[in-house]
């Protein structure tokens, strides 16, 4: 449920809208149907306003510019895995900057060593690096299943598998970040 | 009589109430197995309290059941939604408005560069080196030296027949 998200209906600007072509008014109401999840789903991996509007954004500018400016057979489907793709290629760009920062950020990590257990926000920092390094698969099933809350129904449509694959790659993913958080935690 | 209303009965529940109760029972039998297998379940929690391995890999999996909790539960600007949309719907038509300005670059070619633009003729090209390959290898005697070979070449096999099988034969075989 979306619930525990903040929601905000969206005030449909007028202006906004006349200004968007004739055949891309399909766009604005894919935006207007599922823009709520997807805002939600991308929050919830990127953890950075700038960088959900950002995201959020190039989804929209992909689907305009389909080929030949087709509109795709599902459009929910098509939104959430291009989503999902942008959002984890904006989490691998952090990570890598994140590295190079890495020295000059091990001092003030070590400081706050202690705490890291409580801090929910590093938890979830964790959580996002890991997720970004996820095989393919695994990866799409987590973001799409607990970030994105689908059903699993709708995620096995997504990626063309069955309902059981996905609870198994599920279970599998959650594993996998299970032995790296520890072995994190560890080190 | 009997049979016929339990029929009834059967493609009754089998239409109407049997999604809902085989979704009831599906259910009920999760929950069971939770129950029992789950982690929650007596003899795990019994075998988890004796065994530091797995009382490690439960609590790093509840570690992740807690980040994707915390991930959930942090909300965002209530704004967030708006200023995403009207930050995509400005884009799109500031799409568009390029789209139409910029068709001609769409349609603009590369040009070529003289290398490219004399693959293009490449199969005259070869022609031309194939007949000036030829010329400069009659100019330098390469054939006329590939004739003496095969004289010579006949003149031998000639010597041989005619030690093994006569000079007449020898003579029918390599004379016309």
């Amino acid at each position: 449920m979306f619930g525990k998200a903040v929601s905000y209906d969206l005030i449909w600007d007028s202006a906004a809208c006349e200004g968007v072509h004739e055949s891309q008014r399909w766009i604005v109401v894919a935006m207007q149907k599922y823009g709520h999840e997807l805002v939600t789903m991308l929050w919830r991996i990127l953890g950075n306003e700038q960088d959900v509007c950002d995201a959020y954004q190039t989804v929209f500018l992909h689907l305009a510019h389909l080929e030949d400016g087709q509109r795709p057979r599902w459009v929910k489907a098509y939104l959430f895995r291009t989503a999902s793709n942008t959002a984890v290629s904006m989490l691998r760009q952090r990570l890598v900057e994140r590295k190079s920062l890495s020295g000059m950020l091990q001092a003030g990590e070590e400081l706050h060593a202690v705490d890291r257990d409580f801090d929910t926000r590093h938890l979830a920092e964790s959580l996002r690096r890991h997720v970004a390094q996820l095989p393919d698969h695994l990866r799409n099933v987590i973001m799409l299943r607990d970030l994105g809350e689908l059903s699993y129904r709708e995620v096995a449509r997504i990626m063309g598998i069955s309902s059981g694959t996905a609870r198994v790659y599920r279970c599998k993913a959650v594993q996998l970040l299970a032995i790296w958080m520890n072995k994190e935690e560890d080190k | 009589m009997r049979l016929l209303a339990h029929k009834e009965k059967t493609n009754s529940c089998e239409s109407k109430s049997a999604p809902s109760r085989c979704g009831r029972i599906r259910r009920r039998l999760l929950d069971c197995a939770n129950h029992r297998l789950g982690p929650d379940a007596p003899w795990v929690q019994r075998h988890v309290a004796s065994c530091p391995r797995c009382q490690k890999r439960l609590a790093a999996l509840t570690k992740v059941n807690l980040a994707l909790s915390a991930i959930k539960s942090q909300p965002h600007q209530l704004d967030l939604l708006m200023r995403a949309n009207s930050a995509a719907v400005k884009m799109l038509s500031h799409a568009l408005r390029r789209e139409a300005q910029d068709r001609r670059l769409e349609e603009a070619r590369p040009e070529p560069c003289l290398m490219e633009r004399c693959l293009g003729r490449r199969y005259a090209i070869a022609n031309v080196a194939a007949c000036l390959a030829i010329l400069f290898l009659t100019k330098a005697g390469i054939f006329s030296s590939l004739d003496k070979a095969r004289a010579q070449g006949q003149e031998v096999m000639k010597n041989y027949y005619t030690s093994q099988v006569g000079e007449d034969l020898a003579r029918e075989v390599f004379e016309p």
